[in-house]
């Protein structure tokens, strides 16, 4: 569904992605794990065209998309949600959801019809504000919501793309607990059809939700597997868990 | 983005019998004040539409009106066309060229799209001051109203003409509101807030921000239509780009990104320059007083904080914070 091959990229002197490929199957589940400054969102930004590779390929339901625009990989079905919320701050939540739906529905560049009040526009708000718990806050403003719930947000814009693979990057950094295992519950009621790639750091978590586990160390592909081996491997202990604990 | 409001309605309503009050009963000098307010209100209004929606302060649309203004000279004089179809072709060649205008400067942000929107305006205005199929400094003449005999009216009327103008003020404001309210509209303020999420979305960006231009392009257009037909004659003076910055004080004055508020702020400004002028040659100096007082005290323009009074006296539903939903689930829970 998606694949890279042989993926690099250069910040000057630093190799920030190292000849990586990665192979996601439809409905795959895959958690990338690495310290920070693995350069995992870096990699995130070259699959969705934020930012390009200097060399290697992404394919996206068996197309080249290497050279197409972000907007244009993203109507092939691809969506993501950032690490720091960027969110339509000045809006409501519910039209931080609608302006994605619009998009996903084709209302978006309409001269005479109110892309908010589309029927179809309106059922991937309520599907998507069930999703990810934001039934309560759709009418409060994205700036007068809690970091919390802002974070929902970020995932749910995602979604209401309607996306084939949908790449979330730390969706639940910088909440509690709580959140966590909402977080948790949200994935087990997505589609299974649904392709997810998760940057993640709560291990435990990723052990959890994980088909597949990948794990990045300096830009390169150190591990890719199974989680069971993943939790027995000695090299993702002293990389992964090594500089967390020193952390 | 874009919404009305039970106020708003209310503040066009009263805007709208307020003119025809006055158009009735206005003598030979105040319907000369009505065509004007009407003619600079529609220019406002388009790039309020931009501006205070898009985030793309334009210094090109005293340039786009003039664009409007010459094209339906040309066509109605040079070109033989009658005065409707003459009136249609400029508003369309006029959205056109913002339309060139907006692709072109849909990279820019900011200050850089300011002075780039400066740049195409002073453009347009040089070629016309020196393009002899313009007439140069003379401009053209002889340019003749809309004909609407048909229906008993007679435009060379002051009057008739006034209530024409307003009209055409009406069928603007509608038609921004419309494209205001439109899945384009929706995804301008998606674009004036994150263009990078947008992007991430799968909306064309530099589409949504070409097309808004050039609808809005079309509607300064109209505005140098019936500037032409007013003073039934065109100078290069109409593209100078201090019109587009008397045009940017006016949506400040009247309050950016409310589209009823650039209303209130032309006839604000006519009113003022009017009545100052009779008083004072320094008219220039009072209005950039009162610009300096509104902007200062921190309000969207007058009809921004008449808007922020109001709303203080009703109970806000939309804009709840969080803490008052979670008190509110703790209130129902119990
Ligand atoms: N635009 C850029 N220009 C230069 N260096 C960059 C740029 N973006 C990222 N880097 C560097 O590339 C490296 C990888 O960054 P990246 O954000 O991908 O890490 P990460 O794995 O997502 O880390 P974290 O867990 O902290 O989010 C870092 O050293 C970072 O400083
Ligand atoms: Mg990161």
């Amino acid at each position: 569904m998606l694949e890279t091959r042989k993926l690099c990229k250069s910040f000057g002197a630093i190799d920030v992605t190292k000849s990586v490929s990665i192979k996601l199957e439809r409905g795959e589940r895959r958690v990338i794990l690495g310290p920070n400054g693995a350069g995992k969102t870096t990699l995130f930004n070259q699959l969705v065209g934020e930012l390009r590779p200097d060399s290697g390929e992404i394919h996206l339901a068996g197309e080249d998309v290497t050279a197409l625009p972000v907007a244009a990989r993203t109507r092939r079905g691809l969506s993501r949600s950032y690490q720091k919320n960027t969110l339509f701050d000045g809006l409501t939540v519910e039209e931080n959801l609608s302006l994605a739906a619009a998009v996903a529905t084709g209302h978006e560049s309409s001269m005479w019809v109110d892309s908010l009040t589309r029927p179809d526009v309106r059922e991937i708000v309520q599907e998507v504000a069930n999703q990810v718990n934001l039934m309560p806050y759709l009418h409060a403003k994205v700036s007068a919501v809690s970091y919390g719930v802002r974070r929902q947000l970020e995932v749910g814009v995602a979604l209401a793309t309607r996306p084939l693979v949908l790449l979330m990057d730390e969706p639940t950094s910088g909440v509690g607990p709580e959140m966590s295992k909402g977080f948790h519950d949200l994935l087990n009621n997505l589609p299974r059809d649904l392709t997810l790639l998760i940057i993640e750091h709560d291990m435990d978590l990723a052990f959890d939700v994980a088909d597949t586990i990948t794990v990045l160390n300096y830009g390169e592909v150190v591990f890719d597997g199974e989680p069971e081996a993943a939790r027995g491997s000695s090299l993702l202990k002293e990389i992964y868990l090594g500089s967390w604990e020193d952390a | 983005m874009f919404r009305h409001t039970p106020f708003r309605y209310a503040t066009l309503a009263l805007l709208a019998a307020l003119a025809v009050l006055y158009t009735l009963n206005a003598e030979y000098f105040g319907l000369e004040l009505v065509a004007e307010i009407a003619v600079l209100a529609i220019l406002v209004l388009a790039l309020d539409m931009v501006a205070g929606f898009g985030g793309m302060v334009s210094l090109c649309h005293g340039a786009l009106m003039g664009i409007g203004a010459y094209a339906y000279a040309l066509l109605t004089t040079a070109g033989g066309l009658t005065a409707p179809v003459g009136m249609l072709g400029a508003i369309a060649i006029t959205a056109a060229f913002a339309w060139v205008i907006g692709a072109i400067c849909s990279r820019s942000h900011g200050i850089y799209f300011i002075m780039a929107t400066l740049a195409m305006g002073q453009m347009a205005y040089s070629y016309v001051f020196e393009a002899p199929i313009f007439g140069g400094d003379d401009g053209l003449s002889g340019i003749s109203r809309l004909d609407l005999s048909l229906i008993g009216l007679d435009l060379n009327d002051g009057r008739s003409f006034a209530f024409f103008c307003l009209v055409m003020l009406g069928l603007a404001y509608g038609f921004s509101a419309l494209v205001l309210s439109s899945g384009l509209g929706r995804s301008l303020s998606g674009v004036m807030h994150s263009e990078q999420r947008m992007r991430a979305l799968g909306a064309c960006v530099w589409r949504v921000k070409a097309d808004m231009f050039g609808v809005s392009g079309g509607i300064a257009g109209l505005a140098g239509v019936l500037a032409a037909q007013h003073v039934m004659f065109v100078s290069p003076g109409l593209l100078a780009w201090t019109v587009s910055g008397e045009a940017l004080v006016v949506v400040i004055l009247g309050g950016l990104g409310t589209l009823v508020g650039p209303l209130v702020g032309a006839v604000a400004f006519i009113m003022l320059k009017h009545e100052i002028s009779d008083m004072t040659s320094y008219w220039h100096l009072v209005v950039g007083l009162i610009l300096i007082a509104v902007v200062m005290s921190g309000a969207n323009g007058i009809f921004g904080w008449i808007e922020s009074q109001v709303e203080r006296w009703r109970p806000r539903r939309a804009a709840m914070t969080d803490e008052e939903i979670r008190k509110r689930e703790v209130l129902s829970d119990a």
